[in-house]
């Protein structure tokens, strides 16, 4: 296990490497919430949703805040995969599967809490109807933090997935780019998924993209009741499962057919 | 029972090219990289691998790591089969491919190795007394704390074979580890290589291109060829087959009268000097050299072995590769 943790933390350090670049995708963030924001407003003003703005307002902070943990890949692993820098990673006696996810989670929970901390503090700054708000409960913040932490496992394992397709199409940009757009759509992270028709939310609250953001943003600010968190957590569970196995099946199966060409 | 056991190894790959015509279909040629090969190395060997590119060097590296699964034969090295058991065979071996990374890029070095000490699951002990050793050795010390991305290509040539040496592999994998290497680094890291051939009894399988490296390294060869091997041996017995002609360069205090000269030897002119090219096994050297004493006042002679480079490439036409 040591092995993994001390390629946790190595990729951690990476990530630290880069404040420049998370400096960047702060502003970015804070400047698409402050313009989904007044979208909503205008929307709210115009036509009121059963959903109180306050409530819109808090999602919109939170996903932007963990942006990152959506949408985000290593590149480092993808040209590893494109050059066959992979082989080294082959001569190593650690589990592929393993060592990837570890990256993949190094690289998503730091990058996300180095840019949703000055975020959210900024965020709680602003006025009424334009900040975050607290959240509904102590309780539903703690069961809030347990279900971010299962969407962020959900989430490296469907990351690792994407990664072992891409051993076999070698450029994964096509793929991504389709992945990305069921991503932000149905994670919430453009509309959010209360919005959505009250038929299709049935639908779409069990799809997985659901599991990772939205089901926490959820509990924190109330819109799902306490007791109902036992189910919000089994799903993420399956889900987690899901992933999981097929990514192992994946990984085991590259690694017996990857050919890694040249000197 | 050898410590490295290859019997009759197949490999081919499927390589596909597009037509000069059309854009959506393409031609599919079979690349046998590997046809029966078949050999053993002992523990503690020093082993050369050569040959012209493409001949099926890397491939049979990379079988032997682990890496690739080949299509048919067998192979076991240390009573493991490197593709069925993959995480326990490569705890003891380590591998350096000259052309690729294992470091990483953006944090210092060290990091990197604190990295690979915790993957092989190498003794806090074990470790710094090594690490110690290797950066005396490869003279590391005021780079351990310069991220990789700042290194010039030796300096991360030599970075990358530490990394690789951490854990006290049993048996290392050098793919071109030389390459881009200045003269200074080279001769230092052919010093190391053997020393750890020699006092840790490291079995080293060496692949590369510069055929100084095998020549300073190794004793025994292995020539690979179109994917079949077409010699196994001492590299002073491969170099006799071709190295047959000798060349002695001359120069005299005023011209001289070569009438003498056998006329099985060939004569070049060049600025003051002449060379005389023979084969020793038709006509002795002590003969040649007392015709050239008789054609004047030699003011210079030098003798001259062919350059090993040419002899191999000769080698190489010769087998027709």
């Amino acid at each position: 296990m040591r092995k993994y943790f001390s390629t946790f933390l190595m990729r951690w350090k990476m990530e630290t490497q880069y404040r420049g670049a998370a400096l960047g995708g702060i502003i970015c963030q804070m400047v698409f919430g402050l313009i989904l924001i007044s979208i909503y407003r205008a929307l709210y003003l115009g036509n009121p949703q059963p959903m109180p703005l306050s409530a819109i307002v808090t999602y919109v902070w939170l996903q932007q805040a963990f942006f990152r943990m959506l949408l985000s890949s290593d590149n480092d692993l993808m040209d590893k995969i494109r050059t066959g820098g992979i082989a080294y990673e082959m001569c190593r006696p650690v589990s592929l599967y393993g060592y990837y996810y570890a990256r993949i989670m190094a690289m998503k929970l730091m990058g996300s809490l180095l840019r949703a901390v000055p975020m959210l503090l900024f965020a709680s700054f602003l006025p009424e109807g334009w900040g975050i708000g607290a959240p509904a409960s102590l309780p539903a913040l703690l069961l809030s933090l347990m279900g971010l932490v299962l969407g962020l496992l959900c989430m490296c394992a469907l990351e690792n997935i994407t990664m072992g397709i891409s051993m076999r199409t070698i450029d994964f940009k096509g793929f991504q780019a389709l992945l990305n757009l069921l991503m932000t759509t149905f994670s919430g992270n453009i509309l959010p998924l209360t919005l959505f028709p009250d038929a299709w939310q049935q639908v779409i609250r069990l799809l997985p993209y659901a599991q990772l953001l939205d089901a926490p943003i959820r509990l924190y600010t109330g819109e799902t009741p306490l007791a109902q968190a036992g189910q919000v957590f089994l799903i993420q569970g399956i889900w987690l499962c899901v992933f999981v196995c097929l990514g192992l099946y994946l990984w085991h199966r590259n690694t017996k057919k990857m050919i890694v060409q040249g000197g | 029972m050898h410590f490295i056991e290859v019997e009759n190894l197949n490999k081919s790959f499927a390589v596909r090219k597009k037509r000069e015509k059309g854009h959506f279909t393409r031609e599919k040629t079979i690349i046998h990289a590997l046809q029966d090969v078949s050999f053993t190395v002992d523990e503690g060997e020093l082993l050369g691998y050569i040959g012209p590119n493409g001949a099926g060097k890397s491939t049979s590296v990379k079988i032997l790591s682990g890496i690739l699964t080949p299509d048919s034969g067998k192979a076991s090295v240390g009573g493991l089969t490197p593709w069925l058991d993959r995480k326990n065979h490569v705890q003891r071996i380590g591998v350096v491919f000259g052309q690729r990374m294992q470091l990483w890029w953006d944090v210092p070095i060290v990091d990197s190795y604190q990295l690979l000490k915790d993957i092989y699951k190498v003794s806090k002990a074990n470790y710094e007394k090594r690490l110690e050793e290797l950066v005396d050795a490869l003279d590391l010390e005021s780079l351990l704390h310069t991220p990789l991305r700042l290194m010039s290509l030796g300096q991360r040539m030599r970075a990358e074979l530490c990394g690789s040496l951490l854990h006290s592999p049993r048996l290392l994998f050098l793919d071109e580890p030389t390459i881009g290497l200045d003269a200074v680094s080279k001769l230092k890291l052919r010093e190391f290589l053997q020393k750890e051939n020699r006092e840790k009894g490291t079995t080293i399988l060496l692949t590369t291109h510069d055929m100084e490296d095998i020549a300073a390294l190794c004793s025994r060869v292995m020539v690979l060829g179109h994917g079949k091997k077409l010699f196994d041996g001492q590299l002073p017995d491969l170099l006799s087959r071709y190295d047959t002609l000798r060349t002695i360069r001359v120069r005299y205090n005023a011209p001289p009268d070569f009438s003498a000269l056998p006329e099985s030897c060939t004569l070049q002119k060049e600025g003051d000097n002449y060379i005389i090219t023979y084969a020793p096994a038709k006509l002795p050297t002590a003969e040649i050299i007392a015709r050239l004493q008789q054609a004047g006042r030699m003011q210079e002679m030098t003798a001259q072995s062919q350059n090993i480079d040419h002899l191999i490439a000769r080698m190489y036409r010769e087998m027709d590769l």
